[in-house]
């Protein structure tokens, strides 16, 4: 959307004219630099994985097959798998896949593209339900915290964002169980399979995107929150908009807070690659069908081209994340013109 | 034409079984004080109750993850072997006070020599997609079980049949179906199996096996790739819906061979993503039964609210001492170890005195079972100590490993305790399966030391039996003594009309591993069954012996009577 917006905005009335100045749009040419640069990253970040993975003392085709299995029956297996060739002719062959749009296949025989179109919607539907919800709760809280630095409010997000920093997780997800599963049962403690209709979707999800997004809302209010205080007690912009009469309000919420919103969107832009952690342990908890589970039971099993795919993901959406980060800065910002000599 | 013990015990159930041996080593909650039968003994029951539906838990680390429900290609075997009973039955189920019950066959017969068994099977019985179950639907699937696709997946059943040679040219681990004959159908509703070698424990490994589950040969033919996912059989229970690593819904079979069962009208199997979590989902009654508990705190605390059901274990833990590198290939060290452990406290601390201590391969809910051992060295810290000086073993640093399984891990930092107040060094390690796998392999087998593991099973020939681990030919193996071998060989030559010889043979084979110190055993563990109040059936509110790791709870007895 805020691509669409800049190109809107910079765009003119002639359909060869705006091709020619799509191309040339600075926004597009930040998207095409970055993806570029994304390149290496992704190979790194595989590359790592792969090294990590190899360096494990693993004998994947007899755990799959248990340990009663016979040589022979572990050789043919090792063999299909491709386990009994050279490291780098592995990862070269795996790399050589990916650029053919083909991940691989798991252990357990299926392929790893049709895992990830199974499970990475739900994850990302988890993810995207914590953090919009997380994202929400922050701004409306920090704004009220920030228009009385101390006051009753503040104190009191202060209060329960300190629990969310220090409380782990895993701790989390199991007090929200007890109380909302098991006491009052407005919520099932297996999520499953998440449900056709909004409803369902929500009963399945509000716990796990609960455990998610607590910890990530108690972020967001303390970045945010100081921010605003900091912005409102010292910009001179603050100064004369106050001078000129405009509410108090108005003023926190139309100026300061659009400014503030600039840390927030670099932390939650980073944030999106650091959720892997939460997504595995939240979704084996709550037994939601996602790529965090996924990720565990690879782990487990050394299922190498499961937890390649995985972490390729998620090295993609940090990417895209901080990517995204970057144009909505200058839907913020208008002076932003990415690429221009004043960017 | 080449022939081949095809020695190996079924991956399906056996593999399977090793994570849990592994691990093991591995309606609203109620406020009334609930009930627990530590050794086994059964619960309070109420009148049986036609109907109703119930939720299972499953852990997503073990019994909860399927990917297919095709017996041939099902390497989950022992883990959902909830799942496929459900749906095929089981040619011989086994049953309560460790009786082998007929189900969809209906006896068996061994040759003196204990070579050739004869199965009979059950009349009248048909498939649930109509196709009738008979002698030829048997003999299809087993020579599917044999076949390319199950070796290839490292299920082949056991059985000590006549393999063919590969053909030329084909890769390692090409499939080596069974000789022209090895299996005969003699009958509508007769099958015979030769084996080359005298093999008495072929029942039991048989329902231990794949091959105990069959499937419509139509349905298989029909759905081909497909039918993992829409599997037919005739057991108590036919697939609604199945997702796999998430549900399975069953519904009652109409049809079932036996009148008036099922007596629940369907269950939902759902995949629970750790014990605690299936703990509060019972207590939310958003489950009615969960499988195979193992973490010991939950298990007390259930005692509080809902039924724990500990089954009979089959299979002790034992400390595997490596006899082919140093320190353990000294004899003297090896009784050092003997004396210097003692299990007691942690059998105390660590699980409650929940499971009766062991000095043999054996277990209370399997056949030969011998609790004690002529000349099993016990603990005795001044001889510990004494032989300690006289081998140099505290001049060491022992490497003791298990697997990453918290009941395992907690019993490996016990031991290790224990052994440092002998002055003895002792490093740990734990690792995935895979790792362990690893660790056992490394150095041609010589790289470890001592580990943590479990040895036995129902039939000490089946499952990961003593074999397994003391077994010259075993990798995971650390004994390399051809006596021993012969012993548990000639033990399972005997048919089961002469189990007593059989046992007499592994009473044999216990003390000899005593007498050489070969490793300590300590006590049979067995995960807890854990249901809201009301539930009943075999394995649930009364004790089934563990057929691999767990028993197999046969859900047609299975009812719900919350009242």
């Amino acid at each position: 959307m805020a691509l669409v917006q800049q190109i809107q905005l910079q765009g003119g009335s002639g359909a060869r004219g705006s091709a020619r100045r799509i191309a040339g749009s600075p926004a597009l040419r930040l998207v095409g630099r970055r993806l570029l640069a994304a390149i290496p990253v992704l190979i790194g970040v595989t590359f790592l994985t792969f090294v990590v993975m190899s360096a494990l003392p693993n004998n994947t085709a007899q755990a799959i097959l248990g340990l009663n299995a016979s040589p022979s029956a572990v050789a043919a297996l090792n063999h299909t798998l491709g386990l009994d060739q050279p490291f780098w002719q592995r990862y070269w062959h795996w790399l050589v896949n990916v650029l053919h749009g083909n991940l691989g296949t798991t252990v357990n025989g299926s392929s790893v593209n049709s895992e990830l179109a199974t499970h990475l919607p739900v994850t990302l539907e988890l993810l995207a339900y914590s953090l919009v919800v997380s994202l929400l709760l922050a701004i409306i809280v920090a704004v009220l915290a920030a228009r009385r630095p101390n006051g009753v409010v503040d104190r009191l997000s202060l209060t329960v964002s300190m629990i969310g920093l220090s409380a782990a997780p895993y701790a989390f997800a199991f007090l929200l169980i007890v109380v909302f599963a098991v006491k009052l049962n407005w919520f099932p403690v297996i999520s499953g399979s998440l449900g056709s209709t909004p409803l369902s979707f929500l009963k399945a999800t509000t716990l796990p995107a609960c455990a998610i997004g607590f910890p990530l809302f108690a972020v967001y209010t303390r970045l945010l929150r100081a921010d605003l205080v900091e912005q409102m007690q010292r910009e001179d912009y603050i100064v004369t908009a106050k001078a000129k009469g405009v509410p108090p309000w108005q003023v926190l919420i139309r100026h300061a807070l659009r400014n503030s919103m600039f840390t927030l969107i670099t932390v939650v832009g980073l944030n999106l690659g650091t959720l892997i952690g939460a997504v595995a342990i939240i979704e084996t908890i709550f037994t939601v069908p996602g790529i965090g589970q996924d990720l565990l039971n690879g782990i487990q099993n050394h299922d190498v081209p499961l937890i390649e795919g995985i972490v390729l993901v998620f090295a993609l959406m940090t990417v895209l994340g901080n990517l995204l980060a970057d144009l909505m800065y200058a839907v913020l910002d208008p002076r932003i013109r990415y690429g221009s000599s004043n960017s | 034409m080449r022939s081949r013990l095809l020695s190996v015990r079924t991956a399906c159930l056996g593999g399977a079984a090793a994570v849990v041996l592994a691990a093991a080593a591995c309606s609203s909650s109620s406020s009334s004080s609930g009930t627990s039968s530590p050794t086994g003994s059964a619960l309070p029951s109420a009148p049986v109750k036609t109907g109703g539906s119930i939720t299972v838990l499953e852990s997503s680390g073990y019994s909860g993850s399927w990917t297919t429900l095709d017996p041939a290609e099902n390497k989950e075997g022992a883990a959902t072997q909830d799942f496929m009973s459900a749906i095929y039955g089981q040619l011989f189920e086994l049953g309560p006070g460790g009786q082998v019950v007929p189900d969809l066959a209906t006896g068996y017969t061994f040759s003196p020599d204990a070579k050739t068994v004869t199965v009979t099977l059950r009349q009248g019985v048909t498939f649930t997609d109509g196709t009738p179950f008979n002698a030829q639907a048997v003999y299809w699937n087993w020579e599917r079980d044999l076949g390319e696709t199950a070796i290839k997946n490292g299920l082949n059943p056991p059985w000590l049949i006549a393999m063919q040679p590969a053909p030329k040219g084909s890769p390692p681990g090409t499939a080596e179906p069974p000789a022209p004959g090895a299996i005969q159908v003699t009958g509508p509703y007769t099958i015979v199996v030769h084996q080359i070698v005298p093999n008495g424990a072929f029942i039991n490994q048989l329902f231990d096996s794949i091959a105990n589950w069959i499937a419509s040969p139509t349905a298989v033919q029909k759905e081909g790739t497909q039918f993992g996912q829409k599997p037919v059989g005739a057991g108590p229970f036919e697939v609604v819906n199945n997702i796999p690593n998430s549900e399975l819904v069953v519904k009652r079979n109409p049809n079932y061979w036996d009148k008036g069962k099922p007596y629940l009208d369907g269950i939902t199997f759902k995949s629970v993503g750790s014990d605690e979590a299936a703990y509060e989902a019972l207590l939310a009654n958003q489950g009615q039964v969960y499988e195979n508990m193992s973490t010991t705190t939950l298990i007390n605390q259930a005692q509080q609210h809902l039924q724990v059901e500990n089954n009979l274990g089959t299979s002790p833990y034992d400390l595997q001492l490596n006899t082919a590198v140093p320190p353990f290939n000294n004899p003297k060290a090896r009784q050092a170890i003997y004396a210097a452990t003692d299990f007691a406290p942690i059998l105390k601390s660590i699980f409650g005195n929940r499971y009766p201590i062991t000095e043999g391969f054996t277990g209370p809910g399997g056949i030969c079972y011998e609790q004690y051992v002529p000349g099993y060295q016990g603990y005795d810290p001044a001889l510990a100590k004494k032989l300690i000086a006289e081998t140099g073993l505290d001049k060491v640093t022992i490497q003791l490993g298990t697997i990453n399984i918290q009941t395992a891990q907690n019993t490996m930092e016990a031991l290790r305790t224990e052994w440092e107040q002998m002055g003895l060094h002792v490093s740990v390690s734990s690792w995935p399966l895979s790792g362990l796998i690893a660790a056992f392999e490394k150095n041609g087998g010589k790289s470890w030391e001592a580990m943590v593991q479990t040895a036995g099973a129902y039939d000490p020939a089946g499952g990961v039996g003593v074999g397994f681990r003391f077994n010259s030919k075993s990798p995971f193996s650390g004994v390399h003594d051809p006596k021993l071998d012969a012993l548990l060989q000639e033990a399972q030559s005997f048919p089961p009309s002469q189990l007593s010889k059989r046992c007499q043979y592994y009473d044999q084979a216990a003390e000899y591993i005593a007498k050489n110190y070969y490793g300590p055993f300590y006590f049979t563990f067995s995960p807890a069954n854990i249901s809201v109040h009301g539930v009943y059936g075999p394995g649930i509110s009364t004790p089934l012996p563990s057929v691999a790791v767990v028993p197999t709870i046969p859900w047609e007895d299975v009812y719900y009577n919350p009242a």
